[in-house]
């Protein structure tokens, strides 16, 4: 059975490329989320594999969207998915829970490794 | 009219002698400052300045050409630049920047009672004569490593 | 990729941003405090960054890049919204969304924002990397693990990230993450604090308190990726787990500096520090005032600045030193000799302009001593010697100074020789009947003397020392000598850490101020009746076990000596294991001194290393101390 997926951006087209890319690999992309709050709600109904987050975002960014993920539940699988410059933040986001991270402009290839690690 | 090489110099008084250095090796003239004595160098050097946060050796013209200072001259700092070295020359009163022409200024003579090793030359100035110091001359003992 | 759909869509979301960033625009126009505006303009940048980027679109990347880190800093409140910023941003956006529509047609790399860029820059600063503001200030050198007790099973783990990956930071965090969910992690070094940090290069260490293996352990460590090295245990500690990180951190925390950048800072810092000691001794005046409060503020401030930069421009002598070795066994192979140099203590370091300076110094002394000094393996081997000579450079810190010392096992300098041309040349009186350590550095610094042919190669001292003693003196520093027939030669050079600035003692005598380097001040004492005496017919002060000549600044300087006081502040100089009583009539306190370049009278005495500007702008003589021990 493949693995589900919830991709988290406000960016249509990073949802996009991001949802191409796992299911050219054979996973499930199961919902998409716009905002922080979409994300937790989407989570929760959703208990998708794996979560693929921004971080900026409006209406609560990524890193509080990863807290409380987390914090509902702890074994939550969520992949950061960070532009240049935003080391302190990631690193706020592995903290809270996050389990890897991959830095825009991101190879499909890296994206994949970093899904492949945390699915252990 | 012939066309006439000119030379620009700088004009000075030295207690009682008229002098010039070309003005091609003035850098500037500052009035006299504080004044910080070195000890063990040579009598005719008066010591070390700052000009603007540059240090600055500064010779006692008076000594160096063995003329007595005229108390009446304010005195005046003359920053000269020879044998790529810079030093101050301490002198009695600044005269004038004036444009000689090559005819007015004789070979190498001097004036009676001037060591004619210092003169490199004798001009004029308002009718009046003055030496052109031959300063590679009188600096090398000096200011020469 | 799809690239032509991705093209589209990125197109067609982009628009959509730069709309927004329009409307937010006009919003920030009516509204300069508005952080709704300010952080929808951010989103909106950063997200036309993060589609650029994926794209490959570099100019767009750039601009969106930079007039985000612009607006990271207004929504910090770094940096305020005004008319001229609105403006600016309003321009980027116009700039940004010609770029997308050019960018999506294939145009990327013929756009050209640098008229913008340039001035994003003047707000942002061109480094910038867009770092939060939650991570502000440079990293911190991290603190050793305490050596405390621990349990049998603790053990010490040091973890490097591959160097050159994105957010070392991060991939460590996540490292860190992964050895938790085995034991308890104590004493991460440097602080998890530095892994946000723009700067932390990702080699780091902590203790763990774990029933696992290590190899459980490394595996574990390792399965978050871009690993490249994990040491567990004693491999660790004997490396030291924070020094082993720090180590590595220096190696790849690293920039590329333009020298003659540095050389223009330090002159800057040389002239600021000259203008702080003038501000402080006015404010002095003040006291209890503002004006006072700032001046301390600002002493203090250039107190860090100053040493961070002289820290900056520190650089190893192997750097320079290296070189040694190749130059010396070449030139004694080209003699036919056999010689080894062994540098030791080739850590130390030094200013980065001292250290290019003393180079071509040392290697005079090294040719000579292989040419002049070294004698053939034949000789050698019949003076009982091993037939390869043996030079050493020995480099250490002595307080504020770097001691180099350069020593042969060669013939040594024959007196004799060198004394009977003193003579002949009228360097040494004909009353000199031997020359002392000190006389023979002396003579051989006389310009010209040493340059003397005819004496060269059985004087065994070489040529052109007095060159070689110049240029120290000149660098403020001090050399000396000691020689002994059939032992060889040891030159023992004295330098400054920096040439530009350092710390000073200003002392008084009658209405004139001198320098001394605190570099070559052990102490400061009080001369008076209890603690003088006269050894040998010579003026001596007793100190605690230890009778020191004494000196008279006045005497040196050359001014009137009558009016002494009995009670005097005397300034104990030390250079190596030389010490000497210096008498002054006052002590002024401690400055920081720079070493003012000018052009000298002839004749300097010996005793004058330099000059420099004090507070009040008056000039004043730095002592060279070598010279009056």
């Amino acid at each position: 059975m493949s693995h589900t997926v919830l991709v988290c951006d406000d960016a249509i087209f990073m949802r996009t490329m991001i949802s191409d890319i796992l299911t050219s690999a054979g996973f499930e992309v199961i919902g998409e989320a716009e905002t922080g709050v979409q994300a937790v709600e989407k989570y929760q109904q959703l208990k998708p594999d794996l979560v693929t987050m921004d971080i900026v975002m409006p209406d609560m960014g990524g890193i509080d969207a990863v807290r409380e993920i987390c914090q509902g539940d702890p074994e939550a699988k969520v992949l950061m998915c960070s532009a240049m410059g935003q080391q302190a933040l990631v690193v706020e986001a592995i903290q809270a829970g996050a389990k890897d991270f991959v830095v825009k402009p991101f190879q499909p290839s890296r994206v994949l490794e970093a899904v492949q690690r945390v699915l252990g | 009219m012939t066309n006439v090489a000119v030379e620009r110099v700088l004009v000075f008084e030295v207690g009682d002698l008229v002098c010039a250095v070309p003005a091609g090796v003035t850098r500037e003239v500052i009035s006299p400052v504080a004044i910080t004595r070195l000890p063990g160098v040579s009598d005719v050097v008066d010591g070390l300045i700052n000009i603007r946060g540059t240090l600055l050796t500064v010779i006692d013209g008076h000594r160096l050409l063995g003329r007595p200072a005229n108390p009446d001259h304010e005195g005046a700092i003359v920053v000269l630049e020879v044998f790529d070295r810079v030093c101050g020359l301490r002198v009695g009163r600044l005269v004038d920047l004036v444009a000689v022409p090559a005819d007015a200024v004789d070979g190498r003579d001097t004036l009676p009672g001037v060591d004619p090793g210092i003169v490199k030359a004798v001009g004029r100035h308002q009718d009046s004569p003055f030496v052109l110091l031959d300063l590679e001359e009188l600096l090398r003992p000096v200011m020469g490593t | 990729m799809d690239h032509g759909r991705y093209a589209a869509l990125f197109l067609s979301e982009s628009r959509e941003h730069i709309g927004a960033c329009n409307q937010h625009l006009g919003l920030l126009e009516r509204d300069p405090g508005s952080q709704e505006a300010v952080h929808a303009l951010f989103r909106a940048m950063h997200t036309i960054k993060g589609m650029a980027a994926m794209m490959g679109y570099a100019h767009v990347t750039e601009l969106a890049h930079r007039s985000e880190n612009l607006l990271d800093l207004v929504r910090a409140g770094t940096v305020t919204a005004d008319v001229a910023l609105i403006r600016l941003l309003t321009e980027a956006v116009d700039e940004l969304d010609r770029g997308i529509e050019e960018a999506a047609t294939g145009h990327d790399q013929a756009l050209d924002f640098s008229y913008v860029l340039e001035r994003l820059d003047t707000l942002v600063g061109p480094e910038s990397t867009g770092a939060s503001p939650q991570a502000p200030g440079p990293a911190s050198a991290p603190e050793p693990a305490p050596r405390r007790p621990r349990g049998d099973r603790s053990r010490p783990v040091r973890v490097t990230v591959r160097p050159g990956v994105m957010m070392p930071g991060a991939r460590a965090a996540l490292a860190l993450n992964q050895a938790s969910g085995l034991g308890e992690v104590t004493d991460v070094t440097p602080g998890a604090q530095e892994f946000q940090q723009e700067g932390f290069d990702g080699a780091f260490s902590f203790w763990i308190e774990t029933d696992r293996a290590d190899e459980v352990l490394e595996e574990a460590i390792r399965s978050v990726g871009d690993i490249d090295s994990v040491t567990i245990g004693d491999a660790a500690r004997s490396q030291g787990p924070a020094a082993g990180g720090d180590a590595v951190q220096r190696a790849h925390n690293t920039i590329r500096v333009d020298l003659r950048r540095l050389d223009a800072l330090m002159s800057h810092v040389g002239e600021l520090v000259v203008a702080r000691n003038r501000l402080v001794e006015l404010a002095a005046g003040y006291a209890g005032t503002e004006l006072e409060e700032v001046s301390g503020r600002i002493n203090r401030l250039v107190n860090e600045v100053q040493a961070e930069v002289i820290a900056t421009r520190m650089t190893p002598v192997w750097q320079v030193f290296d070189r040694f070795p190749r130059a010396v066994r070449d030139l004694a192979r080209e003699l036919g000799k056999q010689v080894s140099l062994t540098i030791e203590g080739g850590d130390i370091e030094v200013d980065r302009s001292l250290l290019d300076e003393i180079g071509d110094p040392i290697l005079h002394l090294l040719r000579n001593a292989v040419d002049h000094g070294i004698e053939p393996g034949a000789d050698r081997l019949q003076a009982g010697k091993p037939e390869e000579g043996r030079l050493v450079i020995r480099c250490s810190r002595e307080r504020d100074s770097i001691v180099v010392i350069v020593e042969d096992d060669g013939r040594g300098i024959d007196r004799d020789v060198v004394l009977a041309k003193a003579r002949e040349t009228g360097v040494v009186d004909d009353e000199v009947e031997e020359l002392t350590d000190a006389l023979l550095l002396q003579v051989l610094g006389r310009s010209g003397f040493s340059t003397a042919t005819k004496v060269t190669s059985v004087s065994g001292r070489g040529v052109g020392i007095d060159v070689v003693l110049t240029k120290i003196r000149a660098l403020g520093g001090s050399a000396e000598i000691q020689s002994q027939v059939g032992r060889g030669t040891t030159f023992i050079l004295r330098l400054p850490l920096t040439l530009v600035i350092f710390r000073a003692l200003l002392a008084r005598v009658c209405d004139e101020r001198y320098v001394v380097p605190m570099a070559f001040v052990a102490e400061t004492v009080e001369y008076n009746k209890a603690t003088r005496a006269e050894v040998h017919g010579r003026d001596s002060l007793v100190l605690r076990d230890e009778v020191l000549a004494t000196t008279d600044l006045r005497d040196i300087v050359g001014l009137d000596g009558a009016d002494r006081s009995m009670r005097r502040p005397c300034v104990i100089l030390e250079v190596g294991n030389r010490r000497s009583a210096l008498l002054v009539d006052a002590l002024i306190g401690q400055q920081e001194v720079v070493v003012e370049q000018f052009d000298p009278p002839s004749g300097m005495p010996r005793w004058v290393s330099g000059a420099t500007i004090l507070a009040d702008g008056t000039p004043a003589l730095i002592l060279d101390a070598a010279a009056l021990v």
